[in-house]
C-alpha cells in the first residue's frame, strides 16, 4: 500500500525559503526579515518570483516581489491571493 | 546586421607605428601582424604611453580584458575588437568576465563597449572542428538561457526565437554567420540574464583546467552542459514547454542540436568536478537567475545525464 506524504504549504514554503536563499534548516524561522538574509538581494528576488510559481503556480507580480520584505509578508501577499496556510 | 571589415581598417596605416599596438591570440598573430604592421605586445602592460589605439584579435577571455583595461586604466585608448571566434559575443556585449584566480569577476557598463568591433571573418580559419562546435554551443547557451531567463521581457524572447530559428540553419561547424549570431545572441542576452549552464562553467572552469587533461575552457563546459541543464529545466517546470509553444520554436530541431554538442566522455569526466563544486555553483549570479529554480537535490539528476 502506497503511503501518502502530506506537505503543508508551510512546509513547502520554508523548504522553498531555503533552496531560494542558501539557508541551513536552522537558520529558518517564520520571523526572519528581508535584511536578516544576506541572500535576499536582488537575485534573491528574481529566485524567490521563479520559485513562488514553481511551488504555489503563483506569478508574482513585479511590484509584489520587490515590496515583500519578510517571510510572513509573503505569507500574506499568498494568502490574497486564496493560498492557505493553516496548519 | 552589418559591421566595419579589416579592409575598412586601413585608415590605421596613416598613423606613425607607436600610435598603435596590436595583443593578438597566438593562433593569428602572424596573420594579424602581416594585415596590421604595428607593434606587436604580449600583455596589455606593455601598452607604451604614446600609444593611442589598440587593436586586439583574439576571443572572448582577451576582448574582455582589454575592455576592462581601457574603462579603467587608459581611457584615453581607442579599442578595437577582431573576434578570431564566435561564440562569447564580447566584441559587441557591455559585459565584461574576467578570470581572477580560481574566480570569475563580472561587470556590466557602457564604458566596456568598444570603439569599433571589425569583421574578419578569414580569421576563423584558424579554428579546428571541435572548437568550432564548441562555440556554436557557447552561442547556443547565450541564446537559450536568455530565452528562459525570468528578466527578459517577452519582445526579448521574441527577438531570441528568431535569432535561434536563423542559428538552426548553420551548421555545428566553422562558418562566418556565426560571428553575427554570436554577437546578436550576446546582445540580447546582456538584456536578460543567463542561467545555470554559465553558473557552472563559470565555478568549473578553472578546476577543469588544472585538473584534467584535455583542453577545456568555457565554450566547451557550456557547449556539453546544455543538453543536461535544459533537460533539467524542462522536467522540473512548466516555463520550457510553455515558452517554446508561444514562441512557436522548432523544439525537436533544437534538441537534436543539444545533443550533437553533448560530449558524454568529457560529461563523465567533469562530473566529479561538478559533485565538489556544487555548493558554489548554487551561490553563482548566473544559477540564480536560471529560469527555473536550481535546489540542492538537482545535482543527483546530472547523473541521469550519464546513465542516459
Amino acid at each position: 500500500m502506497a503511503t501518502a506524504t502530506l506537505t503543508t504549504n508551510i512546509e513547502k514554503l520554508k523548504d522553498l525559503a531555503l533552496e531560494v536563499f542558501l539557508l541551513s534548516p536552522g537558520e529558518f524561522n517564520l520571523d526572519l526579515k528581508r535584511e536578516q538574509i544576506e541572500t535576499w538581494d536582488s537575485l534573491g528576488v528574481v529566485s524567490l518570483a521563479v520559485g513562488v510559481q514553481e511551488t504555489f503556480g503563483y506569478h508574482l507580480t513585479q511590484d509584489e516581489a520587490i515590496n515583500i520584505t519578510s517571510i510572513r509578508g509573503l505569507i500574506a501577499v499568498l494568502e490574497a491571493r486564496g493560498i492557505s496556510f493553516d496548519e | 546586421m552589418s559591421s566595419p571589415t579589416i579592409d575598412d581598417l586601413a585608415w590605421l596605416k596613416t598613423f606613425p607605428q607607436s600610435a598603435v599596438v596590436v595583443w593578438a591570440s597566438p593562433s593569428v598573430r602572424a596573420r594579424v601582424i602581416k594585415r596590421l604592421p604595428f607593434s606587436a605586445i604580449d600583455s596589455l602592460g606593455d601598452i607604451p604611453s604614446e600609444a593611442g589605439t589598440l587593436v586586439v584579435a583574439g576571443g572572448g577571455s582577451m576582448m574582455d580584458e582589454a575592455k576592462h583595461f581601457r574603462a579603467r586604466v587608459r581611457p584615453d585608448l581607442r579599442l578595437i575588437l577582431i573576434a578570431s571566434i564566435w561564440g562569447s559575443g564580447a566584441e559587441l556585449s557591455p559585459v565584461v568576465v574576467l578570470n581572477r584566480g580560481d574566480a570569475k569577476v563580472i561587470a556590466t557598463g557602457e564604458e566596456f563597449l568598444p570603439d569599433a568591433a571589425v569583421y574578419w571573418p578569414e580569421l576563423l580559419a584558424s579554428v579546428g572542428p571541435d572548437q568550432a562546435r564548441r562555440a556554436c554551443g557557447d552561442t547556443w547557451a547565450h541564446a537559450l538561457e536568455a530565452f528562459l531567463s525570468p528578466l527578459a521581457a517577452d519582445g526579448l524572447r521574441g527577438k531570441l526565437a528568431i535569432l535561434m530559428g536563423e542559428m538552426l540553419h548553420l551548421p555545428l561547424a566553422g562558418d562566418a554567420r556565426w560571428l553575427h549570431a554570436s554577437a546578436h545572441a550576446c546582445a540580447l542576452q546582456a538584456q536578460a540574464s543567463v542561467g545555470l549552464v554559465h553558473g557552472i562553467a563559470h565555478v568549473l572552469e578553472h578546476p577543469c583546467r588544472t585538473r584534467l587533461r584535455e583542453p577545456w575552457g568555457h565554450a566547451r563546459l557550456c557547449s556539453i552542459f546544455l543538453l543536461p541543464v535544459m533537460s533539467l529545466n524542462r522536467r522540473e517546470s512548466t516555463r520550457w514547454s510553455d515558452l517554446a509553444n508561444h514562441f512557436a520554436l522548432n523544439e525537436a530541431a533544437i534538441w537534436n542540436v543539444l545533443h550533437r554538442l553533448f560530449e558524454p566522455d568529457a560529461y563523465a569526466a567533469a562530473l566529479p568536478l561538478l559533485h565538489e563544486n556544487w555548493a558554489k555553483i548554487l551561490r553563482n549570479p548566473c544559477t540564480r537567475t536560471n529560469g527555473t529554480l536550481i535546489r540542492s537535490r538537482h545535482l543527483e539528476e546530472f547523473e541521469h545525464q550519464v546513465a542516459a
